[in-house]
């Protein structure tokens, strides 16, 4: 089978097609704002100037007749990027006669790091710019154990480095930035069960601006957001009997967040698997490859339900590709 | 001397059943650094305690506390059955005349499944306050009813007739039960806390 994905939830735009074995192509045009963060109508922009640019990378080498479907990022995502990917693939679809595949975002990160691995049943903390979540299989559905109750860690980054005056993307800065402290300021912890809460956070490290060095806030905001979301890893560990802990989405990119896990699940006798590298960032491969799981298990999208759904949560989709 | 029967080993914490005691202890986890770590068991051992004494106060039964020692907490050891085991529907409409007692006060007790809970000389003693909060919204409360319902699905054959004795007992001594069980069914189709 092979499956075109789309994918353009929030910065990257990208493009890939995929088949059973492997990823064959992949195109992408990532947004760059010029200054701040990411802004939607502006990122929506940038995506519609270049989808019919991504579109051709990847067609170009391919036989179009050879194509069993098209596969979009449907959500969660900010709304104006999720419309043009979405109409993108709609017209693709309906020009190629080949079935449309919504697919979650959220659950492409974690099907993706699966493929080709021998990981069985994982716990998952999926923490990215807009999402942070911690999510367990159970009877055809992600469960979500926990998740964050105002804002996704990343977006936490972003937002005080951002007010530190490093540039977007700020996650990267902080981490390399926090390994010069060793001093750890009090910041709110709020974990309240299985769910956690980051803007306390934010607003604690941006007072601290004044008073402390950039190196202990950036160290103590690591170390006090991180131990959070690992706190919360544990406990759906210990609640679920699961041994295995997987880390996907972009903030799992950080070495710090990925050696704390490390330590937890070494103190339990569980596995970690940390993100491979080559599918950390958003990207259309995983789209494709989502799309391909979800076709081959007769899930289609047909169009009047084909619109994009900035709030569309991973326990949502029906899983019908895991036994 | 009183001797150790069991030890249970949970996320954050180490249980040890002894004779006569009960000792909740709140281990160190190495991947947080020492400053957070310190402070975050010392401030939920306390907390745990606080609240505990103040669910008894308020007329749920629960395990007298001896002593809070750093991240330490011993406490009288309750002996009867485990109520996962010996649920009746007397045990359940009990149960909600004791959750909402619980709630009245002011107290969610953020995991109320029968696991945490013990039938001793006719009364439902609830364990456990490692995750208890002070919340009096009806959102705090329909997660707790909700997360007994669904304990009591996972693992009670007749859970409908359970579920109904509940009710009964917790909307006694709850005006506002109607609210809080429209809550429940909200937080049901959210499809969370599964």
């Amino acid at each position: 089978m092979l499956v075109l994905g789309l994918e353009g939830t929030a910065w990257n735009l990208s493009a890939s097609l995929v088949n059973d074995e492997d990823i064959l192509c992949e195109a992408n045009a990532p947004y760059v704002p010029v200054s701040g963060g990411i802004h939607p109508r502006e990122a929506a922009q940038h995506f519609a100037d270049n989808v019919a640019s991504v579109l051709r990378q990847v067609l170009s080498s391919a036989d179009l007749r050879s194509i069993d479907g098209v596969a979009f990022s449907q959500g969660p995502g900010l709304g104006p990027c999720l419309r043009i990917v979405s109409t993108a693939a709609r017209a693709l679809s309906l020009r190629l006669r080949v079935p449309l595949i919504g697919v979650n975002h959220c659950i492409a990160h974690i099907e993706v790091e699966r493929w080709k691995t021998d990981l069985a049943d994982p716990i998952v903390l999926y923490v990215s710019g807009a999402n942070s979540q911690v999510l367990s299989y159970r009877q055809n559905r992600y469960r979500i154990l926990g998740e964050t109750l105002d804002i996704g860690v990343g977006n936490c980054l972003d937002k005080f480095a951002r007010s530190a005056g490093l540039a977007h993307p700020g996650g990267p800065k902080i981490e390399r930035l926090a390994k010069g402290s060793r001093r750890c300021l009090p910041m709110p912890y709020v974990v309240k069960g299985m769910d956690f809460s980051f803007s306390g956070i934010v607003t604690a490290a941006q007072n601290a601006l004044t008073s402390a060095t950039l190196e202990d806030i950036c160290y103590s905001f690591q170390e006090t957001a991180f131990a959070m979301l690992v706190e919360v890893c544990e406990r759906a560990l210990s609640q679920t009997d699961k041994s295995e802990l997987l880390l996907a989405g972009g903030v799992g990119a950080n070495k710090r967040l990925q050696e704390m896990l490390t330590i937890m699940t070494a103190e339990r006798g569980a596995r970690f698997f940390s993100p491979r590298p080559e599918y950390l960032q958003d990207n259309g491969a995983m789209i494709a490859y989502t799309g391909l799981l979800m076709l081959s298990h007769g899930i289609q999208t047909p169009i009047a339900s084909s619109g994009a759904n900035p709030n569309f949560r991973p326990d949502e989709v029906e899983v019908l590709w895991i036994t | 001397m009183d001797h150790l029967i069991e030890r249970i080993i949970g996320a954050e914490a180490a249980v040890d059943i002894c004779d006569n005691s009960v000792v909740k202890r709140r281990v160190a986890k190495k991947y947080r650094t020492t400053e957070i770590d310190t402070k975050l068991r010392k401030e939920r051992t306390r907390l745990e305690a606080k609240i505990q004494s103040e669910a008894r106060r308020a007329g749920v039964p629960t395990p007298i506390i001896r002593a809070v020692d750093g991240f330490e907490i011993t406490m009288e050891r309750i002996q009867g059955s485990a109520v996962r085991f010996s649920i009746s529907e007397t045990i359940a409409e009990q149960i909600g005349e004791m959750l909402c007692a619980l709630h009245q006060a002011g107290i969610v007790h953020g995991d109320p499944t029968t696991r945490n809970m013990i039938f001793s000389s006719g009364k439902v003693f609830l364990i456990d306050f490692g995750l208890a909060c002070y919340d009096a919204s009806v959102e705090a409360r329909g997660v707790d009813v909700h997360v007994f319902f669904q304990a009591l699905e996972a693992s009670h054959e007749n859970f409908i007739s359970m579920k109904r004795a509940f009710i009964l007992g917790y909307a006694r001594r709850c005006p506002d039960a109607q609210q809080i069980l429209d809550k429940v069914e909200e937080i049901k189709r959210r499809g969370r806390y599964l």
